[in-house]
């Protein structure tokens, strides 16, 4: 299949479908003629007008509100936080209009809207451009969170969240702008709500996020030079969480290790450890459930201690392997 | 080859231990973990081991000297072999210490080198631990239960166990308090309760009578606690049962003793059936196989292991090319070998190389039992009694038999039910027909 | 309910009489909130707008029902002005199922969505960039329609203001932005929270037209209104509205109003929007007696529909978190 960085997956994904459905355009801050911060949208104003494509003055709450009004009256906004740090601006929009519009009128609206959130360390941004706050808004009911790790689930996954009539919250990160990976030419949606495995083994379950999925990958191979066998599923969608390929592979595993970039307390992990041991695998656990997330603080800006502020591909090896050898 | 045993360093500051005792003379047969001597460093005394099974020689060391760490004090010789001069002296060892280090009163404390090292790494003062072992010596296991009991006492008597192992013992109905954890702290794993389980018919009764006799775990019953133990935890046993009909091995059986009545030749069963066993595993090889890594070896030849029981245990000599030997010749050569196990005569080559066991414990009642493979081997046939019963016929009227229940063990990771199920009906096929047999 | 047909024009008798009627109902539903409330039958609180029924009045009449609104906490009027249908708003009011909202929102967040009324709501100044949403909805649709976008004096100070007002004003959006300025945001008063004399002022900063008019006034906000509208509607951007009024009530039903005199209060009892609309029109006091007569049936009766209508089934709790 022809390769696409996750970039370009997500920029086909918004050409084809501003092509197909006059419902949707684009607002956010220098989306138009810059071509987005990180260069997602390209050359799509140029292709689709500036009535599409809108270029707005540094307002996220306005920004987020207007993707509210818009979606309210038929239309299918899609809009970008510039760095999802600069969603701690939209929050009131975000948190007591989008996510509670439909309950609020008795389900007789509906709130068809995506936000785009590039977000995470590693490009030395530091302590206000690095941030992931994925968990803020899984404890928001009304908000789904969808969160890709590959090219081929960015392209699906923002097709289908455009295609979705709740708000959708859709990270990003930055650092997998880059990467490569096989997509589709045609539209396809993957399902939100779908857990993936995207690995196969049997000495620990590793549930990743994000960048954290390719690291996890990566961990894994040299895992498996010694001889432990891991099983990596990628959540894909943190809000509604499919639990099920989880709950199972930890019956066959005993053990649980999740990873994500966010910081610790009060992170994603802690919602999966708290279903882990809600569901039948509880019964099945043979060590405790462990997190490996971003240390509880903001982003440093050195590069080294950037480097160890979030997990990397040695400390979900190290992790591991203390959990399948019994040390916790 | 000849193997120096030396004075172990237990502790991470020691630098000397006094030798306490020789519990083996020079010339005496050692086996692998056999405590040889007993020597005492700072507050414990610690028991040196054999580190290869063989003959001790060449000790060093008379008792009450002592020795610096990682000083040879003795050698363990193969049979034929003779020390090697540099072995035979003391080495000259300065003890730059004013006085002879001796242990201090009062906190002897015995352990063994495993326990010594878990209390070390958990951190325990030996002196509050229980043992077990004789004279009060520490071991592994006292340390196991006492850092599960230890972890009880932390919260109130409950006992700290994943979900996993509470699920499994569950499952299993045993109790967990009985249970030792290989966890940390002391927590109870699921294969702590696994392995207990697949230990509980020798599971101790909670009440031990202090007086209760106690028989050393050593020499061959080491072994064979050694072997089994591994052998039921690593390979996954598939066992299959099977009914034969023995009216054809029996009436044979009578056959030829009444013709040959007076003469030194014998017919026995365990013959017939190792001659039945060996013709169809060179029909079905991998049951005549070995698993080596990630691969499964076909042995070419066929050698049958017999087990016979003996005082401490069981032997199991060899048998060899059984496929190609007639019933009469397998009877005799079974015959010879279960007299040289009881008298203790087996040389080595006698018990090596066999591809295949067949355990035969129908002489002593028993009809029908599931035996552990023998690794490297692939099967292992317990064969049972011959029984009377009614049995249908061809129109289905009930009519008396001559039944043996065989059961197969054979390693799951190697063969499956369906093969295994062809082999064991092969035999069925051979001995059911045993009128046809090569005598 | 009349819920087709108002205004296009210049208000006719006939118009004026029927926005006299709403105003009078819209008094009449409010006090017979308060009762009920003192009564326990009302579960949460409520935000009165007696005293300020001019404007949803004015306002209401000067666009048309495919246009949209965005209403506030203190909506009443608007939403009965803009069409809502009195037994379902009292039914929403009382949390029955067949109220608005289906008895999820309440008194603070009720909404048709039918009917182009995109909804109350409670936080002050949330709906100004829901505005531009809507406006740039209609503008990438080309409709002609406008929003007419309602908020107080309060949420002229929140940063949504800014961020709503000047995106709609340099894209030109078809917002209208009524502020009912009545004077207190909850207890502060205006000239504690403003240096500016008017509101409108700050019209000035976007670019935009701004205009100050008297509240209490129907025919003064429903020109102010009619102009932006056509203003809108024609492609020059938004129009900032402030009409002065004052709310008799505390800001919810737990207000003490120690932040005002009783002497201020009743100073501004005597500028009642609803005689002096009723003395502007020619309305009799027979005819008023009249209007009252038919309001007190319209209340009863909905009362009565929304006491006798069912309560949510709570095994429908979840309903409408998701689409």
């Amino acid at each position: 299949m022809r390769e696409l960085t996750y970039k370009d997956a997500l920029h086909e994904a918004l050409d084809q479908i501003m092509a197909e459905d006059d419902r949707v355009f684009l607002l956010g801050e220098d989306i138009g003629v810059y071509g987005g911060a990180f260069g997602v949208t390209g050359d799509l104003q140029e292709k689709y007008g500036k009535d599409r494509v809108v270029d707005t003055p540094i307002s996220e709450a306005a920004i987020t509100g207007a993707c509210v009004g818009a979606a309210l009256t038929g239309m299918h906004p899609v809009g970008e936080i510039m760095f999802s740090d600069f969603v701690t601006l939209s929050m009131e929009q975000l948190v007591l209009q989008a996510s509670r519009i439909r309950f609020m009128f008795g389900g007789k609206a509906t709130v068809p809207m995506v936000l785009r959130l590039p977000g995470g360390s590693g490009t030395g941004a530091s302590g206000q451009h690095s941030g992931s706050y994925e968990s803020w808004f899984i404890h928001v009911p009304g908000l789904k969170v969808v969160m890709p790790s590959t090219p081929y689930d960015a392209k699906g996954l923002l097709l289908a969240a455009i295609e979705d009539p709740n708000p959708v919250m859709f990270f990003e990160h930055k650092l997998l702008y880059r990467t490569k990976g096989p997509v589709p030419e045609e539209m396809y949606t993957i399902p939100i709500g779908k857990s993936q495995v995207v690995r196969e083994g049997k000495d620990l379950t590793i549930i990743a996020t994000s960048v954290m999925v390719m690291r996890s990958l990566e961990a894994a191979q040299k895992l498996a030079e010694e001889g432990i066998e891991v099983e990596i599923i990628d959540p894909r969608t943190l809000n509604p969480l499919d639990m099920e390929p989880i709950i199972a592979s930890i019956i066959k595993t005993g053990k649980a290790l999740v990873v994500h970039e966010a910081v610790k307390t009060g992170g994603f992990g802690a919602e999966v450890a708290g279903r882990i041991v809600e569901s039948e695998a509880f019964a099945y656990l043979d060590a405790p459930i462990r997190r490996l997330a971003g240390l509880d603080m903001p982003i440093p800006y050195n590069r080294n201690l950037e480097y160890h502020a979030v997990p990397q591909v040695e400390n979900i090896v190290e992790e591991s392997r203390k959990i399948v050898q019994g040390v916790y | 080859m000849a193997k120096e045993v030396i004075m172990p360093k237990f502790g991470f500051t020691q630098e000397e231990s006094e030798i306490i005792e020789w519990l083996k003379k020079e010339g005496e047969t050692v086996e692998k973990g056999d405590p040889i001597a007993t020597v005492s460093t700072d507050k414990l005394s610690m028991e040196v081991e054999a580190p290869e099974r063989g003959i001790l020689a060449g000790i060093r060391y008379k008792e009450g000297d002592v020795v610096l760490v990682t000083k040879i004090i003795a050698t363990i010789l193969q049979p034929g072999e003779v020390l090697p001069k540099k072995n035979a002296e003391p080495e000259t060892q300065k003890i730059e210490k004013d006085e002879p280090s001796k242990p201090e009163k009062g906190i002897e404390v015995s352990a063994t080198p495993v326990a010594l090292h878990m209390l070390k790494d958990a951190g325990i003062d030996a002196t509050t631990v229980q043992g077990s072992g004789a004279g009060g010596k520490i071991t592994k296991a006292d340390v196991k239960a006492y850092l599960s009991q230890k972890s009880t006492d932390r919260h109130g008597g409950k006992v700290a166990a994943t979900p996993a192992a509470r699920r499994a013992a569950d499952e299993i109905d045993i109790d967990l308090t009985s249970i030792a954890g290989s966890g940390p702290l002391g927590r109870i794993q699921e294969k702590d309760v696994k392995a207990a389980a697949s230990h509980i018919v020798q599971a101790i009764p909670p009440t031990i009578p202090a007086e209760a006799p106690r028989i050393p775990l050593k020499g061959m019953r080491r072994i064979i606690a050694e072997k089994m133990t591994c052998s039921a935890h690593e390979i996954p046993h598939l066992t299959l049962q099977m009914d034969i009909d023995m009216s054809d091995a029996v009436a044979l059986r009578e056959q030829v003793a009444r013709q040959v009545t007076g003469k030194d030749i014998k017919f026995t069963y365990t013959a017939l059936i190792t001659q039945a066993a060996a013709r169809a595993l060179t029909r079905h090889p991998k049951l005549n196989s070995s698993l080596d890594g990630d691969e499964i070896v076909l042995l070419p030849c066929v050698h049958i292991g017999v087990a016979v029981a003996v005082e401490e245990g069981l032997m199991v000599p060899v048998v060899r090319d059984a496929d190609k030997k007639g019933v009469y010749q397998l009877s005799n050569e079974i015959a010879t070998l279960a007299v040289k196990a009881r008298t203790n005569k087996l040389i080595p080559q006698d018990l090596e190389g066999a591809t295949f066991t067949i355990s035969n414990l129908g002489m002593y009642g028993i009809d029908r039992f599931t035996a552990i493979i023998n690794p490297p081997q692939t099967g292992i046939l317990a064969v049972g009694n011959i029984v009377e019963k009614f049995m249908p016929d061809a129109k289905r009227n009930p009519i008396l038999k001559p039944i043996m229940t065989i059961t197969l063990s054979a390693d799951h990771r190697v063969v499956d039910g369906a093969e295994a199920a062809e082999f064991l009906q092969d035999i069925k096929t051979g001995l059911e027909n045993a009128g046809a047999t090569t005598v | 309910m009349e819920k087709e047909k108002l205004l296009e024009g210049e208000l006719t008798p006939k118009d004026a009489k029927h926005l006299l009627y709403l105003m009078v109902l819209t008094r009449a539903f409010e006090e017979n909130a308060e009762e009920m409330y003192a009564l326990g039958k009302v579960h949460g609180t409520m935000h009165l707008s007696i005293g300020q029924e001019a404007i949803a009045a004015g306002a209401s009449s000067a666009i048309t029902r495919d246009d949209y609104l965005l209403n506030t906490h203190r909506g009443h009027g608007h939403f009965l002005a803009w069409g809502g249908d009195l037994n379902r708003m009292m039914a929403e009011f009382l949390g029955k199922e067949n109220g608005y909202c289906r008895g999820r929102g309440g008194s603070m967040h009720i909404a048709d969505i039918e009917s182009n009324n995109l909804g109350a709501n409670g936080i002050v100044g949330g709906n100004l960039p829901i505005a531009v949403g809507v406006g740039l909805s209609i503008k990438i649709r080309k409709t002609n329609q406008v929003v007419l976008t309602l908020f107080g004096d309060g949420a002229a100070n929140e940063g949504a203001f800014h961020e709503s007002l000047n995106m709609a004003s340099i894209w030109n959006l078809p917002i209208i932005y009524l502020c009912e300025n009545n004077l207190y945001a909850m207890s502060t008063p205006f000239d504690q929270a403003f240096k500016i004399e008017e509101i409108s002022q700050r019209a000035v900063a976007y670019g935009i037209k701004g205009v100050t008019v008297d509240g209490n006034d129907v025919f003064a906000v429903h020109q102010a209104v009619r102009e932006a509208a056509e203003r809108a509607r024609y492609g020059n951007g938004p129009t900032l509205i402030e009409a002065i009024t004052y709310r008799w009530r505390g800001h919810s039903k737990s207000d003490r109003q120690a932040y005002r005199t009783r002497e201020e209060v009743k100073e501004w009892m005597e500028k009642d929007p609803i005689p002096r609309f009723a003395k502007k029109i020619g309305v009799s006091d027979k005819e008023m007696e009249e209007i009252q007569e038919r309001v007190k049936i319209d209340i009863q009766k909905a009362v009565e529909f929304a006491e006798n209508s069912p309560e949510p089934d709570v095994s429908t709790i979840l309903e409408g978190v998701y689409a």
